[in-house]
């Protein structure tokens, strides 16, 4: 995708060939946008941390591979090496203007730590579970995130969060109670992201939460969980629409909120349906209406700005469709009714929705359009 | 963050996790090093779970521990609950150690001369009705092996006794030594 300055000096050079505005303006609106760019993750950056990545993977598989020509306590000393190579050399590159690198030089410090984790587990053959190794290496991490103050290590430390609560949260054979303690981490982290400057550290923590009440629903009662999901999402919808300053302010995650918002209120009702079934067709029918007005809602509120919305709007539509069907398909009949009201009241909407965006839209265009 | 505070405090990260790293390395070397030394008999466990990946799982015959040996095993309960036990092993004639008396929760007295506290975890869900018995993990259920060698021990685990020798440190910790096929040690584990 290019990025928004790229796409400003398209508009510009087109905007100054139509005569709206002179070259000199032209060249003062791409200054600014180039100026004022989010300065969004480079091509070799991207490439950067992606070779982390891959480096980390070594590290770990390198462990696994338990190789006997190497003595153990010869990894273990590579290992803690390359633990403060990585985080003292990407300290020094990070001050040398090499942002990118170092960053990724730190990544693979992180991967190392978790790496001597598993080692030291090998060496002395803990069977001890691979969740509490991974909770130890998520801390690591965070404490690492907060030290060098960095957003890509701040999101490895919520992807590790994430991976433990999946581990414990689906594990068959449960021993432990459920990983409520997974809240405290996201909060820990959430107000870390703040320090580090990691939008997409909370980006990944608002769908690791989606994801932590889905699996307490699933653990639970999806009665009483998915109902809450729902309605605390569609709240969060609700202030992010009217009130798009301060939750902003607050939330600081490029206003995607709304995104968010939606993508907890499908998650909750969804899995409401699916609990309810057809074991009680009212309630199933009551639980699809309030999920349809929702996605209605949500696009009418929020989809003019945000193409992204939109598409999960869609997405989560054509999906509620399905989930019709499925469960009515004993009574096609039934279902087609349902369908033809539904259609019949979304149809009205969208004439109604497109009058109203027409109207809202024609003042703008009235005043200095020049074709 | 100006440029030596970001170095100094690189500095102290890498200085702070290596140095975790290396306190559970020294305790765990501690164990080895310190540990009571037990012969512990390996049972073999249902072929197709045995091997995982490059560990071999192991299960002890003291895994299965009897109620009825249990001081202080709840009355009238019938399935057992998580939690810590202590079970006090002695040597037999054959060299094998074997639970003598066990009790929930934390160790009954000092353990007599040839005696010593192993503990371990209650595996929750299982029958602990009078006749039952607990299973019992201790950290030490599986050996981790070079890459491709486990399969061969699977199949002579199947065909002769194994044993693992175990060291117990004075919280009751236990620590894998050695993997012993009969009277051989199959890999002696150095302190490091």
């Amino acid at each position: 995708m290019a990025s928004y300055s790229s796409r400003v000096r398209g508009d510009a050079a087109r905007w100054v060939e139509r005569g709206f505005i002179d070259q000199k303006a032209a060249q003062a609106i791409v200054a600014d946008a180039e100026a004022h760019d989010r300065r969004s993750l480079s091509f070799g950056s991207i490439l950067a941390i992606m070779a982390a990545l891959l480096f980390g993977a070594a590290i770990l598989i390198f462990v696994a591979a338990n190789w006997e020509a190497f003595p153990r306590l010869g990894r273990v000393g590579m290992l803690f090496a390359i633990i403060f190579g990585g985080y003292v050399g990407g300290a020094g590159l990070k001050l040398a203007d090499h942002a990118a690198i170092g960053e990724a030089l730190w990544l693979i410090a992180a991967a190392a730590f978790g790496g001597s984790i598993a080692l030291i587990s090998q060496m002395y053959h803990l069977s001890g579970d691979e969740a509490q190794a991974i909770l130890i290496w998520c801390a690591g991490t965070t404490l690492a995130a907060a030290a060098l103050r960095s957003g890509p290590l701040t999101m490895a430390a919520v992807a590790l969060s994430a991976a433990w609560l999946f581990l414990v949260g689906v594990s068959f054979w449960r021993n432990e109670d459920f990983p409520h303690l997974f809240m405290v981490l996201a909060f820990v982290v959430w107000l870390l992201s703040y320090w580090t400057r990691s939008a997409g550290a909370r980006h990944l923590l608002l769908l690791s939460l989606v994801l932590y009440a889905a699996l307490l629903a699933a653990e639970t009662e999806v009665m009483h969980v998915a109902p809450v999901l729902a309605a605390v999402s569609a709240i969060l919808f609700g202030l992010a629409v009217f009130l798009p300053e301060d939750t902003e302010r607050i939330a600081r995650i490029d206003g995607l909120l709304p995104v968010h918002g939606l993508i907890g209120f499908l998650t909750g009702m969804v899995m409401l349906q699916i609990d309810i079934g057809d074991d009680f067709a009212a309630g199933f029918a009551i639980a699809a209406a309030i999920t349809l007005a929702g996605i209605v809602a949500a696009v009418v509120f929020g989809g003019r700005d945000s193409r992204g919305l939109r598409w999960i709007a869609y997405t989560g539509f054509a999906f509620e469709l399905c989930l019709i069907y499925a469960v009515m398909i004993q009574g096609m009949l039934g279902t087609a009714g349902f369908f033809l009201a539904a259609g019949t009241i979304l149809g009205v909407l969208a004439i109604a929705i497109i009058r109203i965006e027409k109207r809202m839209a024609a003042p703008a265009s009235a005043s200095g359009v020049v074709s | 963050m100006t440029g030596k505070k970001l170095v100094l405090a690189a500095i102290a990260l890498a200085l702070v996790q290596i140095g975790f790293l290396s306190w559970i390395v020294a305790g765990r070397a501690a164990v080895l090093r310190d540990g009571r030394e037990v012969l512990l008999k390996v049972e073999p466990v249902d072929p197709r779970d045995l091997l995982r990946g490059d560990y071999v799982v192991l299960n002890y015959e003291i895994s299965a521990v009897p109620v009825s040996i249990v001081s202080n095993a709840p009355v009238g309960e019938f399935t057992s609950q998580d939690g810590p036990i202590f079970v006090r092993l002695g040597k037999d004639e054959d060299g094998y150690w074997r639970a003598r008396s066990a009790t929930l929760g934390a160790p009954a007295g000092i353990p007599a001369e040839g005696e010593v506290d192993i503990r371990g975890e209650v595996r929750p869900g299982w029958s602990s009705g009078p006749d039952g018995t607990y299973n019992v993990s201790y950290g030490i259920n599986r050996y981790y092996v070079p890459e491709g060698e486990g399969s061969e021990i699977e199949t002579n685990m199947r065909d002769r006794p194994f044993s693992i020798l175990a060291a117990v440190g004075p919280d009751g910790q236990a620590q894998i030594k050695a993997l012993m096929d009969g009277e051989t040690r199959l890999y002696a584990e150095p302190l490091y």
